[in-house]
Order: structure tokens, then sequence, then C-alpha cells
């Protein structure tokens, strides 16, 4: 299932628990939570940064395949082009003095799915994350 | 996401209950600005009931312990779930933080 959110300021919990609530996401409370971290952070990212003043539409959808083993969450924005997976990932050996206060974001992402992919298509953002959610 | 900050002698003990997200993290920022000033900070944070942390709450927690640590104090968070554990791990905050 999916829909288009059209404006998205200020509408980031909307966004995602529309996609919590969608069929595809599976009951286990481990995977609920980190598909709700992943979800957050992927969502949070778009709704704060693809659009000055966050004036445009977020298309969040989650689907599964043939044999319901595999969740897809793809999320499309018209915004200003940008790959969030070119950022490097922080070093987490540091020291809290050395590290910077952000970008946990989309590490946070990486490390709770199995795969996160972008690309841009047709003028649109285009983020696809997957996770095995049965054996 | 409910917190209590509690008074007792040198001990600041914090309770912290229910999710930190999108939603509240700016409240939650503002929450904890109390533990952000005094000399010698001595900060006890009960997880017990902290069910969720997004990226948005490490934030606070981060910006949190590097001001206890410039004001020579100490702080330890406990009884944290072990999702939130996991988080905590993988983003090399239990490094950084006394979790016990």
């Amino acid at each position: 299932m999916k829909k288009r959110f059209n404006p998205i300021k200020d509408r980031a919990s909307e966004i995602i628990e529309f996609l919590m609530d969608s069929p595809d996401i599976p009951q286990d409370e481990s995977l609920r939570f980190k598909l709700r971290l992943s979800i957050e952070e992927a969502v949070e990212n778009v709704v704060s940064y693809a659009y000055d003043g966050g004036i445009g539409w977020l298309e969040a959808g989650t689907s599964l395949d043939n044999d319901s083993l595999i969740l897809t969450i793809e999320l499309r924005d018209a915004g200003t082009p940008f790959n969030p997976l070119e950022k490097a990932d922080p070093d987490v050996t540091l020291s809290a003095e050395e590290r910077a206060v952000g970008g946990l974001g989309i590490f946070l992402c990486k490390k709770m799915m199995d795969s996160i992919s972008y690309r841009y298509e047709d003028g649109n953002n285009v983020l696809t994350m997957t996770k095995k959610i049965a054996e | 996401m409910d917190i209590k900050i509690i008074k007792e002698g040198q001990k600041t003990i914090v309770i912290l209950d229910g999710r930190i997200d999108t939603s509240n993290a700016e409240k939650f920022q503002n929450d904890i600005a109390p533990l952000l000033v005094g000399d010698n900070p001595d900060i006890d944070i009960d997880c017990s009931g902290m069910t969720y942390t997004s990226s948005q709450g490490l934030r606070s927690f981060l910006t949190l312990q590097k001001s206890v640590n410039a004001r020579r104090g100490k702080m330890v968070m406990r009884n944290m779930n072990p999702q939130v554990k996991e988080v905590f791990d993988i983003t090399g905050f239990s490094n950084i933080i006394s979790i016990i």
C-alpha cells in the first residue's frame, strides 16, 4: 500500500504511523522497533530537508515479495536531489568530546535494515529499504 | 515521554518513561535543560520506562554527556531495555556513556 502526503510540513508523525499501520509490517516487537526507527529516520530526513519550508509531497509505501518474506519500504519525493547514502558513516569509536552531535539517522537505517538504496528517477528522490521479516 | 527529575542530596535522579521520537524530541531537549547547569553533576538516569529512542534522543543524551564531562561530573544510565541498548551499542554511545 502507498499514499502521497502533500504538503508534508509537520506531518512526520502521521507519515510514520501510516507506514507502521500497514498490514505488511509484522507484529513481532523486536522487528517493529527496528522498522519504526528506520522509517522515522528516513521520513524525518525528507520532511526536514527535501523541500524549502516543507512545501512538497512525499509518497510512502510498503510492499511484500511473493513469499511474504521480504518487506520493502519506499519513500519518494520531488525535492532537492540528495543521496543520503553518500554521507560517510560516523566514527563510533570517538570519545564524547570528539563526537559531533547528529548525523546518526541514516546510519541507524543502514544498521537496522538489511539493505538500503537510493536512486534519482524521473525527477524524484527514491529511497528503498528492505528487511527480511520471516524465515 | 514523561521525565521526572528528583534531587537527592548531591545526586540528581532522572526517571524516563515513554518514547523519545520526532514528535517530542524538542520537548525532551527542553525537559533536560535543568541537567545542563550546575557544578560537579552526579546524574543517575533510570531508563526502565524508556521504550524507544530515535537519533533525536541520542542527540540529547550526547549533549548531556558532553556537558557533564565538561563540568567534571558523572552520569550513569541504568535499566535500559535491550532494544534501546542495541541502539546505544550500534552508535558507539555505549562507549561514551556509562550504562549499568
